[in-house]
């Protein structure tokens, strides 16, 4: 047998599934100790390709503790809509992994199940919140893996651990049975090996579903399909002004992989992220707000801090930020992408951090330092569109570097498509941790 | 435009008791510095002066649909 550690998910339909379920569990039980990416695992998992979940998707008679103290103890009484459709699908579910508590931070620290740590290096971050799908993924101890999405919790994982991650558009898959953060900006989508892999699992998993309320009656396209030859818009300078000079570097040369580039005008940013976190802050501190005033001290100092910021922020603001919402996604589909079909950009801009200075012990610069990691996922969440994170280097620490594409809304075939002919010319995403 | 007033320490601490919420000691200074530069991205918002007057937060799914 070909070791599963280098097949790709379709490659390893050909492989016996007791024997796939068999290397995973082999390399779980050597890489566990090391990155903490499991909460717990599946006694007796169907037959079939292995994958695990962030610890948020309910299943019927199952803990999900979504990372938390408060939720420990809770034994769902229903199962997601994306684990139904992936078990109708005959993948495997090996276990529940590790994240941010609720969801709601960007590093992968857990002060209640310990830290998901970096299979590159296990004193860098790995990225958040869906820390254990991005480490497991990387380590190889699944094929893929679902995340969410809310401010970048699916792309930092992917970036910060060298995979493949697809943030998908706002209303694409069901939320039904997953934790809820912030509705207008929540999303699923998978951590994979590879963008071939992402759409495999995307088939399975996108579609309209009655059982949330904001699910896309759009049709769901065949993803494994490639198009014509895309036009990629980025702003060179804007990258080669604010970003590490790495990461900048690595950016640009992956760039040239797509031949019909047109410099833009870069969206603003941070506008855009603010106004995302006036939203994500209000919500989820609604979202919270019972707990909040009865449980407080169950929540991470970190957590509570972030919830008490959403108590703060006046209603007029919030809706105010949602009514600009549709003008500023035409301006970026009008004006930024113009004739392209997608926008390209770092995953992170900066050199992954370590987990000591984003910590609990981080120090008075740490605020500045979180805000340089999500600077570029953010802006992607209030505009509802989705984005493909993919590995494009190493820096000098021997850490990934990550490049970012962002499409139309519903554009995910050609995210994907994009990112099957970029894996195509290079190798990065097939480098394993040792 | 009317200037954006600094949000105080206790303003924070009464709108959070007022629904319930006790502060962790220390919080509500750091707070009242963190919301203003929300407060002011908000305000400052140069699409607002164009934003149509019957724009509302559901707007936004008849643009995502469209926006394909």
């Amino acid at each position: 047998m070909s070791d599963p550690a280098l097949l790709s998910l379709a490659e390893a339909r050909a492989v016996p599934p007791d024997d796939l379920l068999q290397a995973c569990r082999a390399r779980i039980a050597q890489w566990q100790p090391r990155i903490n990416a499991f909460l717990g695992f599946e006694g007796s998992a169907q037959a079939g390709l292995p994958l695990a979940h962030k610890d948020m998707f309910y299943r019927a008679g199952r803990v999900s503790s979504c990372g938390s103290k408060i939720m420990q103890n809770r034994v769902a009484d229903c199962t997601s809509a994306a684990l139904e459709r992936l078990d109708a699908a005959g993948f495997a579910d090996l276990g529940r992994l590790n994240m941010s508590e609720f969801a709601y931070g960007p590093t992968g620290h857990n002060e209640h199940y310990g830290d998901c740590r970096n299979p590159w290096n296990p004193d860098y971050i790995t990225g958040g919140s869906s820390s254990g799908s991005g480490a497991a993924v990387a380590a190889r101890l699944v094929f893929g893996a679902l995340g969410s999405d809310t401010g970048g919790s699916v792309r930092l994982p992917a970036a910060a651990c060298g995979v493949t991650g697809l943030k998908t558009t706002w209303g694409r898959v069901s939320r039904h049975g997953a934790m809820p953060l912030s509705h207008s900006l929540d999303t699923i989508g998978p951590l994979a090996r590879s963008a071939e892999d992402c759409a495999l699992l995307l088939q399975a998993i996108a579609g309209f579903d009655p059982r949330d309320a904001i699910s896309a009656r759009e049709p769901v396209d065949d993803y494994s399909k490639d198009g014509p030859v895309l036009r990629v818009a980025l702003s060179s300078a804007w990258i080669e002004r604010n970003a590490d000079p790495e990461v900048a570097a690595a950016v640009l040369a992956a760039a040239r992989q797509f031949k019909n580039l047109v410099e833009v005008e870069p969206p603003d940013f941070d506008t855009l992220s603010a106004h995302c976190l006036v939203v994500m802050q209000a919500e989820a501190s609604a979202q919270h707000a019972q707990w909040m005033r009865t449980r407080p001290g169950d929540y991470s100092s970190a957590v509570r801090a972030r919830l008490e910021s959403g108590y703060a922020i006046p209603a007029s603001q919030y809706l105010e930020v949602l009514r600009l919402r549709g003008a500023w996604l035409e301006r970026f589909c009008g004006e930024t992408l113009g004739h392209a079909d997608l926008y390209l950009l770092p995953g992170i801009a900066v050199p992954i951090p370590t987990r000591q200075a984003t910590g609990p012990q981080g120090g008075p610069d740490m605020p500045r330092l979180l805000g340089e990691v999500t600077r570029l996922t953010r802006w992607v969440n209030y505009l509802g569109a989705p984005a493909l994170v993919l590995p494009c280097g190493f820096d000098a620490r021997g850490l990934p570097l990550s490049l970012q594409l962002v499409a139309r809304p519903f554009a995910e075939r050609t995210l994907l498509a994009a990112g099957r002919a970029f894996q195509r010319a290079t190798d990065w995403h097939r480098r394993i941790p040792d | 435009m009317t200037t954006v007033k600094q949000w105080s320490a206790e303003a924070i601490e009464t709108a959070c008791a007022g629904q319930g919420i006790a502060l962790a000691p220390g919080r509500a200074e750091r707070l009242a510095r963190g919301q203003q530069a929300l407060l002011g991205a908000s305000a400052a918002d140069a699409l607002l002066a164009t934003l149509d007057f019957h724009a509302d937060p559901t707007t936004f799914l008849l643009v995502i649909q469209k926006s394909r």
